[in-house]
């Protein structure tokens, strides 16, 4: 039995919270055993990803590969767990976790009655299952289904607050991402009449073969799939659906989708770019040029936009913006720092984003304020949630202890070693914006002498989330060790040839 | 301009995905109707379906079923088409979606045109 686990286990963390995700519905009567079946889904889908990143740790990075079906490479699916599926699988996980603790108790308001929550935790869990399948799938058409599972699940997310402006978000969204969607299979779609294969390991093999025949074709299908995943993940001109989306969405849903689902568009981005297209023809191209740029301008408009910005979830919102371009950023640089840095960012960037949208979260839910101006004197009526706040801000700033400094230190350095002097500005002068949008709030919140009337920290379970995504950031903060040389590794990989 | 014209007529289910592609995406981005963008959705999904099963046709080839009596026989590619089948589903289920949420938006604004539902909200919001 543990045997059959063991060998299956990268098809079961796949798996296990897709078919949850079905049976849940059948057990919406019993609400408290909806919150303990996801709560425990997610607990085993971290103690999964944790085996298989020590397997992963111990073979010295050597992937696992598992056929589907039996059925091997060429013909069949295949799921390859790598040291970047590794570091993407625990940082799913490891933030879903806290998540689903937080949306426990919290969700009913949020949502209406149990049918509604229960819908919320299907969807919740459908989206995480997605994410661990773009971690480990290593073909092409796998990716674009997980990729609109994880859309549709994302707008059902949004579409789960009862306000109609959430509607409105969610149509939004479902148009552009599904235009998104559409322009990702149209990559996929001219890769495989290149070369034949939608397997990632072929199709890399035969496309570096046979290129030159077709460097027009090439080109449309990257600018495809860039355009297709940049709207996704929510690259800067082609964002206008973020903000509204994560604003409006339930708290736990804004958490997850800017804290994971935004990254689950990159990774598979960074597995079609390096794993597919390969470094060198990347700069053959010159695509990483164009993701350096686009980075860029990310960070520094995305920055600007939140610093405007007055209500609490659309600043956070903005804020998803500016990161994802130190993402690009760290993509486009193209060497195994500024990889290390952008993986290392992204990871932390996922525990920071949640833990300041749950933060968010409590702080509305308690005083039913969303504009920060009206957020006067709430850190001393909720101590832990704004101390949890405040912790997670420094960090995203990028001070020292913290997990954002670990990230944005290693970014420095790649574009140090590109000799790319207007990034090093841009890093830099980031993350002083960043401090300017986030401070301000924290000010507010403690300085300002006005007290708001009745509110207190939430529940248990709320606490222990925040507590632990808290943890999570001063971890790895402190001791970013075992995760940054499974960030290094999954760098190298992406690096070398095949 | 011959060879264009000829590489068109052997290519034209490419140069129609193309234009299918090019309308759907425009009518997406420009009209203001929620059902007409997602018209536009689905018009811009068929083209990438067009387009791929175009890639697995094989001119002069056979319904892919093994035939032993023939073991020479030209078969077209079956995976497109099969592949195209799960497309299909997905942009299904994102149109079923996307019709309850505009059943949705309906119900509260009393209209399915984007820009009117935007005005309305800012009437809302300077409330």
């Amino acid at each position: 039995m543990t045997a059959t686990i063991k060998s299956n286990l990268p098809v079961f963390v796949v798996i296990m919270p897709l078919f949850v995700a079905f049976v849940l519905p059948t057990f919406a009567r019993r609400i408290r055993l909806v919150e303990g079946l996801v709560t425990a889904t997610t607990a085993l889908g971290f103690l999964g990803a944790g085996y298989l990143a020590s397997l992963i740790l111990i073979q010295n990075g050597n992937p696992i590969n598992y056929s589907l079906g039996g059925w091997s490479a060429p013909w069949g699916i295949e799921i390859q767990v790598s040291n970047l599926s590794c570091f993407f699988l625990l940082m799913v996980a490891g933030v879903s976790l806290p998540i689903a603790l937080f949306a426990a108790d919290n969700m009913t308001h949020e949502v209406g009655g149990p049918q509604q929550t229960t819908r919320f935790y299907a969807l919740y869990l459908l989206l995480g299952g997605a994410l661990a399948g773009m971690a480990v799938t290593s073909d092409l058409f796998n990716v674009f289904v997980l990729v609109e599972v994880a859309t549709l699940s994302c707008c059902g997310l949004v579409s789960s607050s009862n306000h109609p402006w959430a509607s409105e978000a969610a149509f939004n969204y479902l148009i552009l991402a599904t235009l998104g969607s559409a322009l990702i299979l149209g990559g996929i779609g001219f890769l495989y009449i290149i070369t034949g294969h939608l397997n990632m390991e072929f199709a890399s093999h035969e496309l570096n073969r046979v290129w030159q025949g077709y460097p027009h074709v090439v080109w449309i299908a990257a600018s495809f799939l860039l355009v297709g995943f940049g709207v996704k993940s929510a690259l800067f001109p082609l964002h206008v659906w973020l903000p509204d989306a994560h604003s409006a969405a339930p708290s736990p849903a804004s958490a997850i989708l800017s804290g994971l689902a935004v990254k689950g568009y990159a990774i598979c981005l960074i597995k079609v770019l390096y794993n597919v297209f390969g470094i060198a023809l990347i700069q053959d191209f010159g695509i990483h040029r164009i993701l350096t740029l686009l980075g860029m301008i990310a960070i520094i408009a995305g920055s600007v936009f939140a610093l405007t910005q007055d209500k609490l979830k659309r600043r956070l919102a903005f804020s998803t913006v500016a990161q994802v371009g130190y993402i690009f950023l760290g993509l486009g640089l193209a060497n195994s720092q500024s990889l290390t840095g952008m993986l290392f960012h992204m990871a932390s960037h996922a525990v920071i984003k949640s833990g300041l949208f749950l933060a968010a979260g409590a702080i509305i839910a308690t005083t039913g304020k969303n504009r920060i101006s009206e957020m006067a004197g709430v850190g001393r009526k909720m101590p832990i949630t704004m101390a949890v706040f405040t912790i997670c801000s420094v960090s995203l700033v990028g001070i020292p202890l913290f997990s954002g400094f670990v990230g944005k230190w290693h970014l420095l350095l790649g574009s140090l070693e590109a000799g790319n002097r207007l990034a090093q500005a841009v890093i830099i002068v980031g993350s002083v914006l960043c401090a300017a949008y986030l401070f301000p709030i924290i000010r507010v919140a403690y300085f300002e002498p006005t007290p708001v009337a009745d509110c207190r920290d939430p529940g248990l379970p709320q606490m222990i989330a925040l507590i632990m995504l808290a943890a999570w950031v001063i971890i790895l903060g402190v001791v970013p060790g075992p995760f940054l040389e499974l960030a290094k590794r999954a760098a190298i990989d992406l690096l070398v040839m095949k | 301009m011959k060879t264009l014209l000829d590489s068109l007529m052997v290519n034209y289910p490419y140069f129609a995905a193309m234009i299918l592609f090019i309308i759907g995406a425009f009518t997406v981005l420009t009209r203001s109707n929620l059902f007409k963008k997602l018209i536009g959705i689905n018009i811009m999904e068929s083209a990438i379906f067009l387009m791929f099963i175009a890639a697995g046709n094989i001119r002069g080839g056979a319904v892919p079923i093994l035939d032993k009596a023939n073991p020479k026989a030209l078969y077209i590619n079956p995976l497109p088409s099969a592949l195209m089948l799960t497309g299909i589903v997905v942009s299904v289920s994102v149109t079923a979606f996307a019709l309850a949420l505009i059943i949705k938006l309906y119900q509260f604004y009393g209209t399915t045109d984007a820009r009117r539902i935007a005005e309305l909200k800012k009437e809302v919001a300077s409330r």
